[in-house]
């Protein structure tokens, strides 16, 4: 284990220029469980790619498409009169947009970059224990953790359930401690504030019983 | 490489290692402070997290001041799915990010908790393109 920590003040600041820097960068906001169901779905990338390819090389191909799926959606009638109002207006109307803007589909960020995103998290890992006293490889998550789980079997079981609700449940939620937590609280979007409140409460009221059980004090 | 695809490659790994880092050095990886923070013993890494919300509050207002950002929504997900994600916290010591940190540093046992998690995202995802229709996404996959 770690002998030495960083001051607290230096984790927030960290985190912060993670989280703003991200933002800057990328215009998005920064989002592990994100990364992590990209990772997971990375085949997504290449279905999704195909099905786009043609629209992306032939604007015409996407304006007969978005044509053919307004009509469907709204009825012919309703197209009609509406291509009639604006060529009567036609000197008041808003041109409509270029079909080579308009075929500008946003190119979406490749999965990998999602996977060296975590990747690299893990690295971060390596390179601060390096730095703090070397890496001293071992199995359970400390004496504390023994304790409330035991060793061997019961621990990896333990923490492969854990991992699973983890998994799970942060994307159910819609995201975790960065994107609903770092990004969601700190603008105070209600959703995340109301996830951050239950992830958190939750965890403690989980963490006082697991202490119930496991014999220690409250 | 495509320049937009190397700058990409670039940013995502600068800041995964950031993160990866401040999360090691600050003790968010070692689960014992991870469940002092749970039961009220220690408030370091509270006043970590805490101190990060500030300090994004304020870069976030001034960046986004006369911009109108996407909003994550409430949805039927954002309840359950939370409560789910805070037993697993519990269990592990673990949100989806520290549980990589973890094993970078050398905490063998994150092999189990990464598993349980790409498992469990692997799983919501299937049940999701089933049909099973229970949310509208997660932060950055749109991306």
């Amino acid at each position: 284990m770690m002998t030495t920590i960083w001051p607290w003040w230096t984790g927030s600041v960290g985190l912060s220029l993670v989280t703003i820097g991200f933002w800057l960068m990328f215009n998005r906001p920064l989002g592990v469980s994100g990364s992590w169901a990209r990772v997971v779905m990375w085949r997504n990338d290449k279905v999704l790619g195909e099905a786009e390819a043609p629209f992306r090389n032939n604007p015409e191909l996407l304006k007969d498409a978005l044509m053919e799926a307004t009509v469907a959606h709204f009825g012919e009638q309703v197209v009609q009169d509406a291509l009639a109002s604006r060529r009567s207006s036609a000197g008041s109307a808003r041109p409509m947009p270029a079909l080579k803007e308009l075929a500008k589909l946003p190119l979406r960020i490749p999965w990998t970059a999602h996977f060296t995103f975590l990747a690299m998290i893990g690295v971060g890992g390596l390179l601060t224990a390096l730095v703090m006293g070397g890496v001293h490889p071992q199995v359970t998550l400390g004496t504390l953790h023994t304790q409330l789980f035991g060793t061997g079997m019961s621990n990896w079981i333990a923490l492969f359930a854990g991992g699973g609700l983890v998994g799970f449940g942060t994307q159910l939620a819609g995201g975790c401690t960065s994107g609903h937590g770092l990004s969601g609280c700190s603008r105070l979007v209600p959703a995340s504030l109301m996830a951050m409140g239950i992830a958190f409460g939750t965890a403690i009221v989980a963490s006082l019983l697991m202490n119930l059980l496991g014999g220690l004090p409250l | 490489m495509k320049s937009a695809t190397l700058k990409h490659h670039l940013g995502f790994g600068l800041f995964g290692l950031l993160m990866g880092v401040t999360l090691t050095a600050t003790g968010f990886t070692d689960f014992t402070k991870v469940h002092e923070m749970f039961t009220f013993q220690s408030f370091t890494l509270l006043l970590v997290f805490a101190g990060a919300l500030v300090l994004n509050g304020v870069g976030f207002a001034v960046l986004t001041r006369n911009k109108k950002v996407a909003k994550k929504k409430f949805n039927k997900g954002t309840i359950p799915g939370s409560i789910v994600f805070g037993v697993g916290w519990a269990i592990t010591g673990a949100c989806p990010a520290v549980a990589l940190a973890q094993l970078g540093q050398g905490q063998l046992a994150a092999l189990a908790t990464l598993s349980g998690i790409l498992f469990g995202v692997w799983a919501y995802r299937r049940m999701a393109a089933g049909g099973v229709q229970l949310d509208t996404g997660v932060c950055g996959e749109e991306g």
